[in-house]
């Protein structure tokens, strides 16, 4: 069983052996994926994908420290490949307000500073939460306590995101509407922390409605089904 | 080192009789130690992490005492599931099978090669840093500095730190190999320096691309397939080849048969190495990754039933000859030898069931993921580690382990919990899958959750079995120590002890026997 029978040799068929690998699954996808430029029409000032805020951008740090990937994906696949578009993940509206139903392909991801495929559905996918959670007020009472919308909901309270802070003159713009069960005492409100913001902006910032070329990067694009529109 | 106690103590017949693998086994003892004393550490930390983390997967009626642990998740951001998650399975993987990894790595290299172990000092300070690496990190996952990428949560202030530790600890156990007498060659080494080769480019190469503070321009998905890469790189490049290594020694050496089919052990080698690292095109099936690469892969990693079968031909054959020739042996050490090698096969097995194309769209994304990942973690590499602590450690030591009961009770613990978490999981993913992948438009996400819910319970329970069992085997470790710095300091009269493994002719027969100071 003599399987190095000289250091150096064994050394590079290792190499050799790392570099298929490493060439199949990094550098090649790399070269084909890494560098998509967005898609501008001749004439036109509209550029897709659209990009995020500033503030979304910041929610994505949010979103990482507090592990939201390890239930939720954001990817939603195609037909052919599992039930994701009857679930009604790959739907949003465009900039005409009519919803556009599609599975998700590289150059959606291209402005996002970090991506967040996931590999889990423990929660429902997120690829497009901001056609379910239209405004950000649904998204803090959600964040806040996920049984007052879904009472079978796994989702653990992220009530760390939020203070509670005595009125003081005017209530805050963005505090939280709760059922009585929630609720602060009298005199106090619950407001969404920095965090909580840049969170939702992030959260509201995930839809992709808008319409991309067909033969994407090898993925041939199939155009929105009229049906689901 | 080995006079920081100043006392004779006669020899107790635990060191090997072969004086140049005594004089091996004494050059590595402390760094061995060490490694093997903070590997059980955070094996203890991660399993009650898990514990914690799978209890908060589904209401706590089933776990009424377990409320206040929820209320904790819910208003301090420390204790939150994606925090709590992420913790454990990294205390698990660079804590526990890592950091036992090193300690296999460099006992295996320095005893196969009869070399003493150049610098054990240098070792010993690589194995601290480390430590300290894993500990900076765990706690900046928990202050919110996770980076959220899958293994590599680390943030960067401890990922250097592993590094250049790790890099240290490589280097001397590299020196150490090549310091080899000619002539002396074993298959073990071959598994061990490739996983020697192989970490320091995944986890390079990953937390440097992954970098969350310098996002590479314009990467967009490339950062999922570099982590996908880098996930199951650390399974099937890092931990698999250690613990590959170490059953390719002890098995023959234990049960005195040598390999079965042994000329197929090279093919298996080159196989593994070739073909086991595409299984990270499994997170790919359906996602926005160029069609060829999936498909390319996944015909690449549907091939590594090659070497599965090859090692099991190997190993479990092996391991069965050896049970068979040799009745139940009165080892209680060889049965979890026996299991690590048959939950390779199983991990292999699960491996291959995702590289089918339609089976990986059914189990993507659910509990089937982790009951793979908890095979390579708490199945195959756990037993492998579990089975060479107990032999190694004594060798080290020249003493004994206190209760062969204990033993008993941690491998049935361990044996009972890793099947009943493996068959939840993996059959709850089945179920959770036909949910998910359902083609009635009724069907929504709540759905599989009112399903997945009653897995998880049942999951916690086992998983709470093995911790069960993991705190049996850290005492049992604790209560060694104490009786050996008891006779060491004070030359104390022990209780009758016992070697579990009396094979490889450098081991008593029996060592019951009483020494006297």
């Amino acid at each position: 069983m003599n399987i190095i029978p000289n250091f150096r040799g064994f050394f590079w068929l290792i190499l050799i052996a790392f570099l298929f690998t490493w060439f199949g699954l990094v550098v090649f996808p790399w070269l084909e994926l890494g560098h998509l430029p967005p898609i501008q029409e001749e004439g036109s000032t509209d550029i897709t994908p659209w990009d995020s805020s500033g503030a979304a951008h910041a929610g994505e740090h949010i979103y990482a420290a507090n592990g939201c990937a390890y239930c939720h994906t954001q990817q939603v696949r195609p037909e052919t490949s599992g039930a994701d578009i009857i679930r009604g993940w790959g739907t949003a509206k465009d900039e005409d307000g009519k919803d556009v139903t599609r599975r998700t392909y590289p150059r959606d991801y291209i402005w996002q500073g970090q991506v967040f495929l996931g590999n889990s559905r423990e929660g429902a996918d997120l690829s497009n939460v901001a056609q379910r959670f239209p405004d950000a007020a649904k998204l803090y009472s959600y964040l806040y306590d996920p049984y007052v919308l879904n009472d079978h909901s796994a989702m653990p309270e992220y009530r760390f995101l939020f203070v509670t802070q005595k009125i003081s003159g005017q209530p805050s713009q963005d505090a939280l509407v709760l059922p009585a069960a929630d609720a602060p005492p009298a005199g106090y409100e619950i407001v969404p922390t920095a965090q909580a913001k840049s969170l939702v902006a992030y959260l509201l910032s995930l839809k992709k409605g808008y319409h991309l070329k067909p033969d994407e990067a090898g993925i041939p694009y199939v155009p929105p089904s009229p049906n689901n529109s | 080192m080995a006079t920081l106690f100043p006392t004779t103590v006669a020899p107790r017949g635990f060191v090997s009789t072969d004086p140049e693998l005594a004089a091996v086994d004494a050059s590595v003892r402390w760094p061995v130690m060490v490694c093997f004393l903070s590997a059980v550490h955070w094996m203890v930390v991660g399993t009650f992490l898990l514990v914690y983390a799978s209890s908060l997967t589904h209401p706590q009626d089933a776990f009424p005492i377990l409320g206040w642990f929820v209320d904790l998740s819910d208003n301090f951001s420390m204790f939150t599931y994606g925090r709590v998650w992420p913790a454990a399975i990294d205390a698990l993987v660079y804590g526990w099978a890592s950091t036992a990894g090193l300690g296999l790595a460099v006992w295996l290299l320095a005893r196969t090669s009869r070399a003493p172990a150049c610098s054990p000092a240098t070792l010993m300070t690589a194995v601290v840093f480390w430590n300290l690496g894993v500990a900076i990190g765990l706690t900046g996952i928990f202050l919110g500095d996770s980076t959220g990428v899958e293994l590599l949560e680390f943030p960067a202030y401890a990922s250097w730190i592993l590094w250049l530790a790790y890099a240290l600890f490589a280097l001397w156990s590299v020196a150490t190999y090549l310091g080899r007498r000619p002539g002396y060659d074993h298959i073990a080494q071959a598994w061990v320096l490739v996983a020697l080769f192989a970490f320091p480019w995944l986890y390079g190469a990953g937390s440097i691309l992954l970098s969350t503070s310098h996002p590479l321009p314009g990467s967009g998905v490339i950062q999922e397939v570099i982590n996908a890469w880098y996930v199951h790189g650390i399974y099937t490049l890092w931990l698999a080849p250690l613990g590959l290594g170490l059953l390719y020694y002890l098995i023959p050496k234990i049960s005195g048969i040598s390999i079965r089919f042994g000329t197929k052990a090279k093919i298996a080698f080159w196989t593994w190495i070739i073909f086991a690292p595409w299984t990270a095109v499994h997170d790919f099936v359906g996602g926005p990754f160029p069609a060829e690469t999936v498909t390319i892969g996944l015909i690449l990693s549907g091939l590594i039933f090659i070497p599965v079968a090859l090692i099991g031909m190997n190993l479990v054959s092996t391991a069965f000859t050896a049970e068979e020739k040799q009745g139940h042996h009165g080892g209680v050490v060889f049965p979890f030898f026996v299991l690590a090698s048959v939950l390779f096969v199983v991990a292999g097995i699960s491996e291959q069931i995702l590289s089918i194309r339609s089976a990986n769209e059914l189990l993507r994304f659910t509990m089937f993921r982790e009951c793979n990942q908890l095979l390579w973690i708490y199945g195959f590499f756990s037993f492998t580690v579990f089975g060479a602590i107990y032999y190694i450690v004594p060798r080290l030591l020249d003493f004994g382990w206190r209760s062969a009961a204990l033993i008993k009770i941690h491998y049935y613990l361990s044996l009972y919990g890793i099947l009943l978490v493996i068959s939840i999981l993996g059959f709850g993913g089945v179920m959770q899958g036909n949910i998910l992948e359902n083609t009635d438009v009724q069907v929504t996400i709540v759905t599989a959750n009112d399903v997945s819910i009653s897995y998880h319970i049942a999951a916690t329970m086992c998983i709470s079995l093995i911790a069960i069992g993991n705190g049996v085997f850290a005492l049992h470790l604790g209560w060694m120590l104490i009786d050996w710095l008891r006779l060491r300091v004070r030359g104390n009269r022990l209780a009758a002890e016992i070697l579990i493994e009396p094979y490889e002719g450098d081991a008593p027969a029996k060592a019951s026997e009483e020494v006297a100071a």
